[in-house]
């Protein structure tokens, strides 16, 4: 029977998938196995809900850069604007944006916070970037330096 | 090109190198409006105008409208030519500002670029010459950008805010890019570094030297910090002193650092053992920061990434920088194309902090325009 065969490829998502469309058709005639597949309802419209959960949830990098795409916001600014008397509008500060936009164009990266690199322990900070520092167990640090010596 | 797309719409002045080379590689026209629109000195500068005016040479067919104030550019760019170019850079940005563009846009000519690039060398806003050519020029050969005609030579030093530096730059052109996987940054074994002074006493770098060496050799034996005095003609027309240093690991990355006394005429004078000392922390703040790449070239390795086989590039970052975070939005909507961006927090390891592990699959761009043989 399909039906079993399903079952038995829960596992793999892939495969799960692939044999959505064949669940469409062979939905009508093996009702009495609608109660094994009924984790399997809606799937997409539970991954889309844990995709936007995970979205939504800790802000990270890729939300700082991207934003959500969830799009919560709307374009509303747009008709936000209000008008004086019908002729004069008011202007919205836009603040940091504003200034963004035409500051300077440099790739640098200034550094903002400096460390003191006279203290001991921000010194032992950067330890096990140098060769000098400690060295990872499975990496032999006498045969890569033999290896790097020109 | 062909294609009739639609222009992207940006206002400001600021990102505009990015937003035009990613124009040219897209082949979609950009529109930027509001250039400096609220200043008292309205419109683009001279440095912005002599990029564009570099655009042009090294395209073909670029169509570019600027409005009588200055305030607003439509750029439709033409197809990357090439060939030998020279291109007198205004002195009011270094000649590093231009390279940055063109490191994008030289693997992807019809013709090898030789370029001759004229104006200052150094100064304290760009990186410099010295260090693109000690980090950027390392990064390309990853990607498969290599040969004997890749070359970046400086034959004149100029510094602000009389210029007169000359530099000379050769790329040879690929048909697609190699996918990079550079996830471990490894360890640093060696610092190098130049010192160099033009119109002023010889004995300026070696005072840079002795203090930069102070610093440094509590971490690591192996320093070796050149010094250069150009001399004559080749030294340029103002007075200046500076330094750059370049920390280089056991797996081929390499991190810098660099300051620049101040231009003639504008601020304190500045003592070069205070500037030694100062740019030796901030390589030790470059280090601190860490992954494959420097902060400096974070967008050029991203762009080349994207630009790549379609295949899964990797690469390890320390913090995004600001330039770089806009940059990835460019990407997005010039090729449609978002990183998988993963956090990876340093722990107990002595690594400095925090890193970014930055993950995409190329688009597959391949340079039709290079000629075959």
């Amino acid at each position: 029977l399909r039906s079993e065969n399903l079952i038995e490829e829960t596992s793999d998502i892939e495969d799960l998938l692939k044999e959505e469309e064949d669940y469409k058709e062979e939905n009508n005639p093996s009702t009495e196995t609608s109660g094994a597949l009924k984790w399997k309802e809606d799937l997409s419209r539970k991954a889309a809900e844990a995709f936007l959960r995970q979205q939504q949830a800790a802000p990270n990098l890729r939300k700082l850069i991207y934003g959500t795409v969830t799009e919560d916001d709307g374009d509303d600014d747009g008709d936000a604007q209000e008008e004086l008397g019908g002729l004069f509008r008011v202007r919205q500060p836009d603040g940091g944006c504003k200034h963004k936009a035409d500051a300077m164009d440099c790739s640098r990266f200034p550094v903002e916070a400096p460390h003191d690199w006279d203290l001991e322990e921000v010194m032992n900070s950067i330890r096990d970037c140098f060769v000098t520092g400690k060295w990872e167990e499975d990496k032999d640090a006498a045969k890569i330096l033999a290896e790097d010596d020109e | 090109m062909a294609t009739q797309t639609h222009s992207l719409s940006y206002a400001g002045c600021n990102f505009l190198r990015q937003r035009l080379v990613l124009s040219t590689l897209s082949g979609r026209p950009v529109k930027i409006r509001k250039i400096r629109a609220r200043d008292d000195n309205p419109g683009l500068r001279d440095f912005e105008a002599s990029f564009i005016r570099l655009l042009d040479k090294i395209t073909n067919g670029s169509r570019i409208e600027i409005n009588q104030t200055g305030t607003t550019l439509y750029y439709q760019p033409g197809l990357l030519y090439g060939g030998p170019v020279e291109h007198d850079c205004s002195v009011l940005r270094s000649i590093g500002y231009y390279l940055e563009g063109l490191l994008c846009l030289a693997p992807f000519m019809k013709h090898p670029l030789k370029i001759v690039l004229r104006g200052v060398t150094n100064d304290q806003i760009d990186p410099s010459v010295d260090v693109l050519k000690a980090t950027a020029l390392p990064l390309l050969k990853q990607f498969g950008i290599d040969g004997e005609s890749f070359e970046l030579k400086i034959v004149r030093r100029g510094m602000p805010p009389g210029g007169g530096g000359e530099v000379f730059f050769s790329c040879p052109v690929r048909k697609v890019l190699k996918p990079i996987q550079l996830t471990d940054p490894g360890k640093i074994k060696r610092i190098r570094g130049m010192a160099y002074s033009v119109r002023v006493s010889p004995q300026m770098a070696n005072r840079i030297v002795d203090s930069a060496r102070s610093i440094l050799n509590k971490f690591i034996p192996d320093i070796y910090i050149y010094t250069d005095h150009m001399k004559g003609v080749n030294s340029g027309k103002s007075p200046g002193f500076g330094l750059s240093l370049v920390a280089e690991t056991t797996n081929g990355t390499f991190l810098s650092a660099e300051l620049a006394s101040n231009p003639q005429g504008q601020g304190t004078a500045v003592l070069p053992e205070d500037l030694g000392r100062n740019c030796a922390r901030l390589l030790l703040e470059e280090i601190h920061r860490g992954g494959c790449v420097d902060s400096t070239n974070q967008s050029l390795a991203l762009l080349l990434m994207t630009l790549g086989q379609q295949d899964v590039s990797k690469v390890l970052l320390g913090p995004i920088s600001p330039y770089t975070i806009e940059f990835l939005r460019h990407l997005k909507s010039f090729f449609q194309i978002m990183f998988k961006i993963e956090t990876k927090p340093c722990g107990e390891e002595l690594k400095g902090g925090d890193k970014v592990l930055m993950t995409c699959v190329g688009i597959g761009f391949s340079n039709l325009s290079k000629t075959l043989k």
